[in-house]
């Protein structure tokens, strides 16, 4: 294995949401070419830190830094921090009426590429990212989210993903109100966007999706801190004894 | 020429404007003359008057001139010649200070039976339902403003559908107000028959561009007779210039199995005030409405919307959508009425305020008078600005946050735009782009 660069690095993140600490001192360095995992039982603040690091305005950094690729982000507008590479796939897409898939996402690699890049061969690259996602192409011309099934706003996430193909993408509970086919489907997207210069951040309560994309490394999230990390074998641990053991080991200790 | 306000003016008895058209008719203008003299100025903060100052649409005709279009308005009136060429209208009719009526209609294509005519024309060669029709749903008694336009009004247009009659392609009304110093009464008559069908666009442009030059003033008249089982869209754009001050009430009756599309698309004048209202008067009538507003810099746009269920099984359906920005105000006050012996009536209603600064002003009034009990019926109303988590969501894309802004706005307004026909959609979308380029 050749040495691999660090890709994404935070340090002693810490969130506030509404004056509430609901992220303390979170550090991950992730690297080219992997693939992590974030599992926690709900309300853990596994969202919490992803829309942080997002720069969604609600979630407030107190503490703690960020780079992507050696760039700090913490300074920059959400929109900056998409064109510099980083992506967050939501847990809860909103609709934004009247404004089509295909608009939407026009719109966002044009601002990826700059106003002035040359866009013929968005039709093309969009008919296909969404056949290979297996998306009836009617919904280009639907309402974003506008009436969207869970599963079907999670396939769209994908569908951004994969378009936008940016270098470090989190994605946050993509697995959940997905069926089995739809679940393999969406796997398929991520694996197919994987490669050894951009890295993923899986954010999930369940193993299931950990099944289709392997981790390389697991990290349990309790109470706003990254508690214990291992391999994929965590993930199956956590599947099979639930989150109990974690909290029995180290509740104590998170709420030190 | 600076026009004068005086809110005791009254109508002379020597004023030539009584003297226009048949005998039948003088005599309307007379008694809406009297009636205009003897009304009482509305009392401000007093129902539909609690926004808005009457006094300011007092104007006296003397004082106007017979002005010259605008620049803008051949320009427009190319554009829709050149849609009639083309086939997508069935006929262009013009209006130019609600006086100069031209009417062109699409050569070799025209609906059979279709009658489109000025009113003073149609006076004489549709007495008949002229009489029968005209002031039937707005006259002399029906308010201040309105009276004054029935007793003054120069000349208007008219619309006749025979019964059974399919109108394929939409009726395009291009009225133009004369620049500053101008004072207009457009009218409108409409009669749509059994079982027949019409979409109308009834655009008002045109206006002083200019307060500090002066004003202009349009007091404009709409009645609609749909007839059993109809289909009418009737799609109103007010896009007057900025030194307008404009005065429009509309009434549209729905008889029985009638359908009513009301789409009213507001974005001009300094001061506008208009009033649309549909009346359910025979068993299975149905009437929505989708409106949209859109004001900036200090627009004062005061609308109110009525649905008066006089029979029973009918059904209404208000969204009103409203965008404000810069220190616009918009007023809307949406009134539901159902009357006691109409059972079984369906009626709802939203209005929604996207507020684009902090300086803007929205008022909603939902009013309801619902006398029996034996209804469904809602009223909803929100301001606020853009949701934040969606220019967010946006923005996580890699989208500016102004191009975020513009691209919600847009959105928001595309679903009163679904139900306008093509060619006008696209030219409004464009209206909305332009009001946000600044954003
Ligand atoms: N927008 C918000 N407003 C108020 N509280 C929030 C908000 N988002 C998250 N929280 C709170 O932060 C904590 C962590 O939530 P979240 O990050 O959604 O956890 P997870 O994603 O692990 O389920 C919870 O107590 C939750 O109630
Ligand atoms: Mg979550």
């Amino acid at each position: 294995m050749s040495d691999k660069s660090t890709l994404f690095k935070f340090d002693n993140i810490s969130v506030t949401v509404e004056g509430k600490q609901v992220v303390n001192s979170v550090s991950l360095n992730i690297k080219r070419g992997e693939v992590h995992a974030i599992m926690g039982p709900n309300g853990s603040g596994k969202s919490s830190l992803s829309n942080a690091l997002m720069g969604h305005p609600a979630y407030n950094i107190t503490n703690g830094q960020a780079a992507l690729d050696g760039v700090d982000i913490l300074g920059m507008a959400a929109d900056e921090r998409s064109r510099a590479g980083l992506f967050l796939a939501f847990q809860y897409p909103l609709a934004i009426p009247g404004v089509t898939v295909a608009n939407f996402m026009r719109t966002a690699l044009q601002a990826h590429r700059g106003k002035d890049a040359d866009m013929a061969d968005f039709r093309k690259l969009f008919k296909k990212k969404m056949a290979d996602l297996s998306i009836d192409p009617t919904f280009a011309t639907r309402y974003l989210n506008d009436g969207f099934s869970g599963g079907e706003k999670k396939r769209i996430e994908i569908l951004q993903l994969s378009v936008l193909d940016p270098k470090m993408a989190i994605l946050d509970e993509t697995d959940s109100g997905l069926d089995i086919d739809a679940l393999k489907e969406v796997s398929k997207g991520i694996n197919e966007y994987r490669n050894n210069n951009n890295a993923v951040l899986m954010v999930t309560h369940y193993q299931r999706l950990l099944n289709y994309v392997k981790p390389d490394f697991v990290h349990v999230m309790m109470d706003g801190r990254l508690v214990t990390s291992g391999g994929p074998e965590l993930a199956l641990k956590l599947e099979d004894q639930g989150y109990e053991w974690v909290e029995k080991e180290f509740g104590q200790k998170a709420e030190a | 020429m600076n026009i004068v306000t005086d809110s005791k003016y009254m109508i002379p008895h020597q004023s030539p404007a009584l003297e226009r058209g048949p005998a039948w008719l003088r005599e309307k203008r007379r008694a809406s003359q009297t009636e205009f003299n003897e009304l009482p100025l509305p009392r401000r903060g007093l129902h539909l008057w609690r926004y808005t100052d009457p006094s300011g649409f007092m104007a006296i005709p003397d004082s106007a001139d017979e002005t010259a279009p605008s620049e803008n308005y051949k320009l427009v009136e190319k554009l829709e010649l050149d849609h009639l060429k083309s086939g997508n209208l069935e006929a262009l009719v013009t209006d130019f200070g609600g006086r100069d009526i031209k009417v062109s209609r699409s050569g070799d294509d025209v609906t059979k039976g279709l009658v489109i005519s000025s009113l003073s024309e149609a006076a004489n060669s549709h007495a008949e339902l002229i009489e029968k029709h005209l002031y039937s749903l707005i006259g002399g008694s029906s308010g201040k403003f309105e009276a004054m336009n029935s007793a003054l009004w120069n000349d208007g247009i008219f619309i006749y559908v025979p019964d059974n009659v399919e109108v394929k392609k939409p009726l395009h009304l291009l009225r133009e107000a004369g620049v500053e110093g101008s004072i207009q009464y457009p009218r409108l008559l409409v009669v749509v028959g059994k079982n027949a069908s019409l979409t109308i666009v009834d655009e008002y442009g045109g206006g002083s561009s200019d307060f500090r030059n002066g004003q202009s003033y349009s007091n404009a008249v709409v009645e609609i007779i749909a007839e059993q089982d109809s289909r009418l869209r009737y799609i109103s754009l007010q896009r007057q210039a900025s030194g307008m001050q404009s005065y429009l009430t509309h009434r549209a009756q729905a008889q029985a199995g009638a359908s009513i599309l009301t789409i009213p698309l507001v974005f001009g004048a300094a001061i506008s005030k208009q009033n649309f209202g549909v009346l359910l008067d025979g068993k299975g009538a149905d009437s929505k409405m989708y409106g949209l507003l859109f004001g900036t810099s200090r627009q004062h746009l005061d609308n109110h919307t009525l649905h008066h269920h006089r029979a029973g099984m009918t059904t209404s359906d208000i969204d009103f959508k409203v965008v404000l920005r810069d220190k616009a105000m918009s007023a809307y006050t949406g009134l539901i009425r159902i009357e006691e012996d109409a059972k079984t009536c369906e009626a709802y209603q939203e209005n929604r305020n996207l507020l684009l600064s902090d300086s803007t002003r929205a008022q909603t009034v939902p009013e309801l008078e619902i006398l029996n009990e034996d209804v469904s019926c809602s009223h909803g109303a929100t301001a606020g600005p853009i949701d934040p988590m969606q220019i967010f969501q946006l923005q996580s894309r890699g989208i500016h946050e102004a191009d975020a802004v513009r691209m919600i706005v847009s959105g928001y307004v595309q679903s009163s735009l679904k139900l306008v026909p093509e060619d006008l959609r696209e030219r409004i979308s464009e209206f909305v782009a332009h009001r946000l380029e600044d954003i």
